[in-house]
């Protein structure tokens, strides 16, 4: 067993001969410093993408649920859900009058290649006809002005709601409310502008305009169109009730035999959960490759100036082990210094690390204006911070072994021979 | 003749070299008692540096008996052989070998460190073992800040502070001038009043003259074992 008097003895070799060689420890430590700085980049990448993602689902609706004829997840046969007959306005209206469980039954008509037109500028969007129950979802939240009214509703107004990917594009400058844009000829009042909500790969829940149901049939007609019912449930406690519900319901409108599958899916945000955590696992998999390559090349680094300092250090070796170092006082002074030199190359990552993510961030938020970024944490969390530090204590231990091994190993007589 | 400390019989060290095969050393015997004063003697490649290591547990023989204050040094691992160095044995090199980045007093407390010696009393330790050397004045000089004079009574103080059972010493005056290498040998002298076994391997007559006891080795072989009566 190593006494602590020849551990400390080691720790103070080991510091010792860094601060000496404190340029050539410096140098030797890019590898591990680009290793490190790899990780905790991955490591806050992927937070901040998960951080990003459970504020786009908050926004859209963790709450909220979607029947409809098409399937969110894709994942079904093409061919057997376009047999499946389209949800009429009235089967929507019938769900509605027939729901208990749900806080909000929200009818929507939509026309997903539709245009907008300001001016002389066309812009390719979706319209979606809607009731005024859509102002209580959070995805109604407005940025400027307000969801349409009951009133405005009923009267099938011509007034619309415009995405926040349609207000960036049209209106770059602001002061969207109160202008005037044409939706297939008619001319629609802008009364609201809606938050932003997507990003990524769910960029197209913002390039959408919101018009009262009566309003979208003036300009798009219901003809050959299926309707989507949104189900608001209060909380994602209720989401299996409203389901549940919502089914039996659906099958009854729509007289399905009892021993055939539903001919209409009930959608929900998780559907994109999938697509979410297959981002994830990108950035994980190219992270994880170029972290490991890092602490590859670094390591050889270290193993070749732990190979120069043993040999430097033959004669000291020597005189030590003349002097009753045992093998294992030799080892351990060795893998200290391999393992502090590991670590000052992850203390010189963190600084550079929290540059680059504070960077990214300020260029994100502050430049690019992209304000659903301001989620992203501007400081590297404090755990991935301890990971980088064992890994890297680790990989130095690793790196080490063998010079460590070889001066533990030196013939005594062989060592005090040598000079330099 | 008091308590053998040192007990070799028939000792042989034999050494490869490549297909051809070199005897350092062939059948020595030789014991070495408590408080004995001893000079090793002999030219370059009579084995003296061989019979030194091997005295000093840094090297185990090819064949033949070594008991070390009754141990049986030849069966013995690395770490045995290391723990009998620091324990067992004070070692003086021609060349000092100190630490060169290391002061005094860290330099002479480096043994206790190895044997596990809390730091204050180390401290103590070395502190006394430079008193004996008339180091006090010197103890946070570096070995580049000493006179080589100064610099072996370092590595003397190094070599007493376990206080071994016997004082092993490589040339000790080969790096010094006639003076202070006096000096020195007048050291050795007190140590060895004082109750210390010493030994010395030397290829000078005159430092050799200095030990109560003269052993001369030719070709691997002790040529004549003396007592020296006539003493400087």
């Amino acid at each position: 067993m190593l006494r602590l008097s020849e551990l400390q003895e080691s720790a103070r070799i080991a510091v010792d001969s860094l601060r000496v060689n404190l340029l050539r420890s410096i140098l030797t430590t890019a590898g591990i410093v680009v290793g490190v700085v790899l990780v905790v980049l991955m490591g806050w990448t992927i937070g901040g993408l998960n951080a990003v993602w459970e504020q786009t689902i908050a926004i859209i609706g963790k709450d909220m649920l979607y029947i409809d004829k098409w399937d969110w997840t894709g994942g079904r046969n093409w061919r057997q859900i376009d047999a499946r007959k389209d949800i009429s306005l009235d089967q929507a209206m019938q769900l509605k009058s027939r729901m208990e469980s749900a806080e909000y039954v929200i009818p929507l008509a939509r026309k997903w290649g539709g245009s907008v037109v300001k001016g002389n500028t066309s812009l390719m969007c979706s319209i979606t006809g809607t009731t005024a129950d859509y102002a209580n979802t959070s995805a109604a939240t407005t940025l400027d002005g307000r969801f349409f009214s009951p009133t405005e509703e009923q009267s099938a107004s011509r007034v619309v709601v415009i995405g926040h990917g349609v207000y960036k594009s049209l209106y770059p400058e602001g002061n969207a409310v109160g202008n005037i844009l044409k939706i297939n000829g008619s001319p629609f009042r802008i009364i609201g502008v809606l938050q932003k909500q997507g990003f990524l790969f769910m960029d197209f829940i913002d390039n959408q305009v919101f018009i009262p149901m009566m309003a979208f049939r003036a300009v798009h007609g219901f003809f050959d169109r299926s309707f989507s019912v949104g189900l608001k449930c209060g909380s994602e406690a209720m989401l299996d009730i409203v389901r549940t519900e919502a089914i039996g319901h659906m099958r009854a409108i729509r007289n399905v035999p009892p021993d055939a599958d539903d001919d209409f899916s009930i959608n929900e945000m998780k559907a994109f959960d999938q697509q979410a955590k297959n981002i994830r696992i990108g950035i994980w998999v190219v992270g994880m490759g170029l972290t490991i390559l890092a602490f590859i090349v670094g390591s050889i680094g270290i193993m070749n100036i732990m190979y120069v300092s043993v040999t430097e250090r033959t004669k000291e070796i020597g005189i030590r082990k003349a002097i009753g170092a045992r093998r294992s006082s030799i080892l351990a002074q060795f893998l200290i210094e391999s393992a502090l030199l590991c670590m000052a190359g992850a203390l010189i990552a963190f600084p550079i690390a929290q540059g680059i993510v504070a960077g990214a961030r300020f260029l994100a938020v502050d430049v690019l204006e992209q304000e659903w970024a301001s989620v992203i944490s501007p400081l590297i969390p404090l755990d991935l911070l301890g990971i980088a530090v064992a890994v890297s204590v680790v990989v130095g231990l690793l790196a080490g072994l063998l010079p460590a091994l070889r001066a533990s190993r030196l013939d005594p007589v062989e060592a005090l021979r040598y000079e330099q | 003749m008091s308590k053998a400390i040192i007990d070799i019989e028939n000792l042989v060290k034999r050494y490869e070299m490549g297909d051809e095969e070199v005897y350092a050393l062939r059948d020595v015997s030789l014991t070495i008692g408590s408080n004995e004063y001893l000079a090793i003697m002999g030219p370059s490649g009579s084995g003296k540096s061989t019979l030194m290591n091997m005295l000093g547990c840094l090297d185990t023989p090819t064949s033949g008996k070594y008991l070390f204050n009754g141990a049986n040094v030849a069966e013995m691992d690395d770490d045995d052989l290391a723990s009998i160095r620091n324990k067992e044995i004070g070692f003086v090199f021609q060349t000092f070998n100190l630490l060169p980045r290391a002061t005094s007093l860290k330099n002479v407390e480096l043994p206790l460190v190895y044997a596990g010696v809390s730091a204050e009393e180390r401290t103590r330790r070395a502190m006394e073992a430079l008193a004996r050397v008339q180091l006090s004045d010197r103890v946070s000089h570096k070995p580049n800040e000493l006179s080589g004079g100064q610099r072996q009574r370092v590595a003397i103080a190094r070599a007493i502070v376990t206080a071994p059972s016997i004082i092993l010493a490589d040339e000790p005056t080969g790096n010094l001038d006639t003076k202070t290498g006096h000096d020195i040998m007048n050291l050795f002298s007190d140590l060895w009043k004082a109750g210390n076994t010493v030994i010395l391997v030397t290829h000078e007559e005159d430092i050799a003259q200095h030990a109560r006891r003269i052993i001369r080795l030719r070709d691997g072989r002790i040529e004549s074992d003396t007592v020296n009566n006539n003493h400087a």
